[in-house]
């Protein structure tokens, strides 16, 4: 199919569309003011039943923890794939791989080098305090989780190639991927053993907007913090590996040398 | 087995294997090398176990689990449920069986440090074990999301050129998919309020003929069509599946694509049951992308020589029959529909097998290029011819058996045009594969000249596995396939039955629980249409290796009268991500046409 | 019918409006794209529309955040919806990485990354 035919069959089935778009959207109920059963129900018990005070994290941790649980493993999924598709061809490197021959190394700005040991800590820092805010403001272990890893990437920026691998070891961060997952598996077993259903709190509630309130959602959410931390280096890990592969520009730079 | 009680297994087969995966990661690189086949092995057929428990335990009432302790308050569902019942547990049985037999005939296959292959096919199981038992739309799409990502990945796992190509079309156009199915979650919830099967199905009761909910279900079906490879969202799947590793084909075939048809049977029956609307939308296209997926792809099937890719639009066609029982919208359409999944899951399992060993053993999967050679892996060669005449419709074991029930709920219809279309996509797809199976194993057929010119690159799967491991699972499913097709077919027909009658007020709690309604089981009158396909399977296949011994003038208007329009059915298929987003959009518009 | 209705009208139909447009031009590009990582910026284009839907579903005019730190619980607006976008998010981000891991090993093999000139076997 060429492009031009593409683009009309595109256009034809938009236009059989359209209509219908228009028929449902001033048929959908007014923006804004429409009945939440669902949302209503949880917003009024969340607080009293969990002492939580973040119905978001409620909902993730307890109501609907199940979802959270397929979530964290579908993370899980895509970090191993993308590790197994990007590591193919070289290998895992335990060693910390050389200078791309033919490729020019420049020293970095004392700047740079400043700015994000920095903000490298800080945002390590932060991470962990949104992390651990989950139950209380917004906040939670995906977010946490996700600053916690870009401020270890800021690592890269401060101490150079080198010293990120030195600090980035691959079977640490898969073993906290790993483990931190199947911590949010485990904790549903502990419930099953308690006798109670899959996910259902064992510990006590703790005191409302206290930082520890929540039960076993505090452990649920550092399993989360922990697996997303570790999921999202392992990919930033393989990443930059790739930036040390030889690629064909290497060699003609090398002859033009 | 009582030291457990039914009632607390349903979280087990989907989040004991999500632990042993984690685990399995986390302790890679210290475990023995066969550790992880072992454990993988272990952890399916336990869940195989736990899933027949679950089938057996709820035969008379579904099993209803929620998660967290959160049961239903005034009718309104807060928390995620599990609702077992015969169907739905027979199939994760189903799907556990398949990935034990699968990761047995892999034994080997993938040695590489990490485990990191049996990581992702344990995600995999519990993503299909999960999307069978689950009673929550937001977390049906979860599981399906689960079970997409480990596909995606899996498919990829050679890294050969093709394979990323395949991987790239599949994983754009079903994340298209899956998108389409979250826009449909965000609609029903607008309108309805609710997640939960049951409390979704009174909310749309009590809107009937609401415009937003059919354009929900249009949006959920795509999305779910598009897994289960309907004309015209069928496009990824010969790409994906021609290319993926043999294992992980079989996975595919043998179970992807059928499970998100069951998706859309559970929806149909459980949530949409109430609206006119889509009653109608299931009944007329739904039955008629089935009945074009059925001949599409029995056709195409028969163009190809790449044998995967032969097979893969093979499954397209049966995935396709499939939606014909499905959208037949009867208790003889939906049971025949679930015992042909079985049947066709563990017959195209076993098939993608023996391509496998072709793979591994004759070092190619080039129909012309292999003509002749199979000839020293004879056992291989029975086992597809076998499953050439079972693909056909020879009237024995469970592939037959769900097709009785599909053919007298079309006769009952009188839909002539339909069982045309399934006699074409039978007839079709068995040729190829007999045809496939008399040149590489036979030698039958002429040496055309074109063996040099294969249409991928040098493929090989790992050699040095014994022949009897890969053959043992291989045979296993095509035994299973033969035995118990009576049994199966009551089950199924009460099975059917619980889906198309669900209790939703007594799973929400409303109502005490009432006595299920089954129709009296009755067996299937035997019809002629297995004896004429297998016929014409035979014979068509003959004629596809013998042609050059007909008259002249007969072969060159064989060819002549199908060259054209072949070309062209061929030449849809491009490979393009482009044209196939753009069919996408077609079958959207399609939805709103009918 | 006054105008401030009217008006009102109008914008209430707005997030279904954007909505649907992000899924086509989304859409659009994907099947229009010679380039397979703007490709995948496409795709998140198409997620887009989900997350407008999705968090417009949960909407209620005037309502606060569902977190009741400093303010006592009362009406708010939907935290489940609020919950499912934070799914949707970490969906997109995992299929954006698969995606540019097959993308990066696919050049390494091809030198092209436009799919126009790469596609898969026809037979």
């Amino acid at each position: 199919m060429s492009p031009r035919v593409r683009v009309l069959l595109f256009a034809l089935a938009v236009l059989c569309l359209a209509p219908a778009f228009a028929h449902v959207a001033l048929h959908l109920p007014r923006f804004g003011a429409h009945p939440l059963p669902y949302g209503d129900a949880i917003n009024a018990a969340g607080t009293r039943e969990r002492h939580v005070t973040n119905m978001v994290s409620a909902v993730n941790f307890d109501y609907r923890g199940f979802d959270t649980l397929g979530e964290e493993f579908m993370l899980l999924g895509a970090v191993t794939g993308t590790a197994t598709l990007l590591r193919g061809t070289r290998g895992e490197r335990k060693e910390v791989p050389q200078q791309v021959p033919g490729r020019p190394v420049r020293a970095r700005s004392d700047a740079v080098v400043l700015v994000a040991r920095l903000m490298g800590t800080t945002t390590v820092l932060f991470g962990v305090y949104v992390a651990l805010h989950a139950m209380t403001t917004p906040g939670g272990g995906f977010q946490g989780g996700v600053i916690v890893s870009s401020g270890l990437l800021l690592v890269f920026l401060a101490e150079g190639y080198r010293g990120w691998r030195r600090a980035m070891r691959s079977e640490i961060l898969d073993a906290c991927e790993g483990s931190g997952a199947t911590l949010y598996a485990l904790c549903g077993f502990a419930s099953m053993l308690a006798g109670l259903p899959f996910l259902q709190n064992i510990l006590p509630l703790g005191k409302v907007k206290d930082l520890f309130a929540g039960g076993l959602m505090l452990v649920e959410n550092a399993g989360v913090a922990f697996a997303v931390a570790g999921g999202f280096a392992v990919l930033f890990l393989e990443f930059l590996e790739e930036t040390r592969v030889e690629a064909d520009g290497d060699d003609e730079e090398e002859k033009e040398a | 087995m009582t030291v457990l009680p039914v009632g607390v297994m349903p979280p087990l087969p989907v989040a004991g294997p999500l632990a042993v995966a984690g685990l399995l990661l986390a302790t890679g690189t210290r475990l023995p090398r066969r550790m992880p086949d072992v454990v993988a092995i272990l952890v399916a057929l336990a869940a195989c176990v736990l899933c027949a428990l679950m089938a057996m335990g709820s035969a008379h009432a579904p099993l209803v689990y929620w998660f967290g302790g959160w049961e239903p308050r005034h009718g309104l569902a807060i928390g995620i449920g599990f609702v077992v019942s015969p169907a739905g547990a027979w199939l994760g049985a189903f799907i556990a069986l398949l990935f034990a037999a699968t990761l047995l005939f892999a034994w080997g296959y993938f040695d590489a440090v990490h485990a990191h292959f049996h990581v992702l096919m344990l995600l995999f199981m519990a993503g299909m074990i999960g999307f069978c038992l689950t009673h929550d739309l937001f977390n049906l799409f979860v599981w399906f999301e689960l079970m997409s990502v480990s596909a995606f990945a899996l498919t990829g796992y050679a890294l050969r050129t093709d394979a990323l190509e395949g991987a790239l079309n599949f994983t754009v156009v079903n994340t298209i998919g899956s998108y389409l199915i979250l826009g449909g979650i965000g609609l029903i919830y607008l309108e309805v309020g609710a997640l939960d099967f049951s409390a979704l199905g009174r909310g749309v009761a009590a809107h009937p003929g609401d415009p937003a909910v059919a354009a929900a279900f249009a949006l959920l079906a795509s999305g779910l069509l598009t897994k289960g490879a309907q004309v015209p969202f069928h496009f990824w799947l010969s790409d994906a599946h021609a290319v993926a590793p043999s294992p992980v084909s079989v996975i595919f075939s043998g179970a992807m694509v059928s499970i998100g048809l069951y998706g859309v049977a559970v929806l149909d029956w459980t949530v949409f049951a109430g609206s006119a609307v889509v009653q109608h939308l299931v009944h007329t296209l739904l039955l008629g992308m089935g009945a074009a997926s059925a001949a599409v792809g029995g056709v195409m099937a028969l163009m190809q020589r790449h044998v995967k890719r032969l097979l893969a639009f093979s499954t397209i066609s049966h995935a396709g029959i499939l939606l014909v029982g499905l959208a037949l919208s009867d208790g003889n359409g939906l049971s025949g529909m679930l015992v042909y999944l079985l049947g066709h899951g563990l017959v195209k399992g076993a098939l993608f097998m023996v391509a496998g060993i072709m793979l591994a053993s004759l070092g190619g999967i080039d129909e012309l290029g292999l003509r002749g050679q199979g000839r020293r892996i004879w056992p291989a060669g029975l086992v597809m011819g076998f499953g050439g005449l079972l693909l056909a419709g020879m009237p024995v074991g469970l592939m037959d058996t769900g097709l009785e029930r599909i053919e007298l709920a079309m006769r009952d219809q009188h839909q002539i045009v339909v069982r045309v279309a399934v006699l074409t996509g039978m007839v079709c797809t068995g040729a190829a594969v007999l045809r496939v199976a008399g040149r590489v194993f036979v030698g039958w057929g002429p040496v055309s000249g074109e063996e040099e010119c294969s249409p991928t690159d040098e493929e090989r799967e790992k050699a040095d596995r014994p022949l009897w491991l890969m053959m043992l699972p291989t045979v296993v499913l095509v035994a299973l396939s033969l035995c118990g097709s009576h049994d199966a077919d009551r089950i199924a027909w009460r099975a059917a039955a619980l889906l198309m009658h669900p209790d939703g007020e007594a799973i929400l709690g409303l109502a005490t629980a009432r006595p299920a309604v089954v129709a009296p089981w009755a067996a299937v009158p035997g019809s002629w249409l297995p004896w004429v396909a297998t016929g014409l399977a035979v014979a068509l296949s003959g004629l596809e290796l013998f042609w050059h011994r007909l008259p002249r003038s007969l072969a060159r208007g064989y060819d002549r009268a199908s060259g054209p329009a072949l070309g062209a059915l061929g030449a849809l298929h491009s490979g393009l991500v482009g044209d196939y987003v753009a069919w996408i959009a077609v079958g959207l518009a399609l939805f709103v046409l009918a | 019918m006054p105008v401030g209705q009217a008006l009102d009208h109008a914008t209430s139909l707005l997030p279904w409006c954007v909505s649907a447009w992000l899924l086509g031009v989304g859409l659009y590009a994907i099947l229009t794209s010679r380039h397979f990582v703007h490709l995948i910026g496409c795709l998140s284009v198409v997620q887009s529309s989900t997350y407008v839907l999705l968090l417009a579903a949960g909407y209620r005019k005037g309502a606060q955040a569902p977190i009741f730190y400093s303010h006592p619980p009362g009406i708010a607006v939907d935290p489940v919806l609020q919950a499912l976008v934070l799914t949707d998010v970490v969906i997109g981000a995992t299929v954006t990485a698969l995606l540019l891991a097959l993308v990066l090993q696919l050049h390494k093999r091809r030198g092209t990354l436009d799919p126009e000139r790469l596609r898969p076997m026809r037979r």
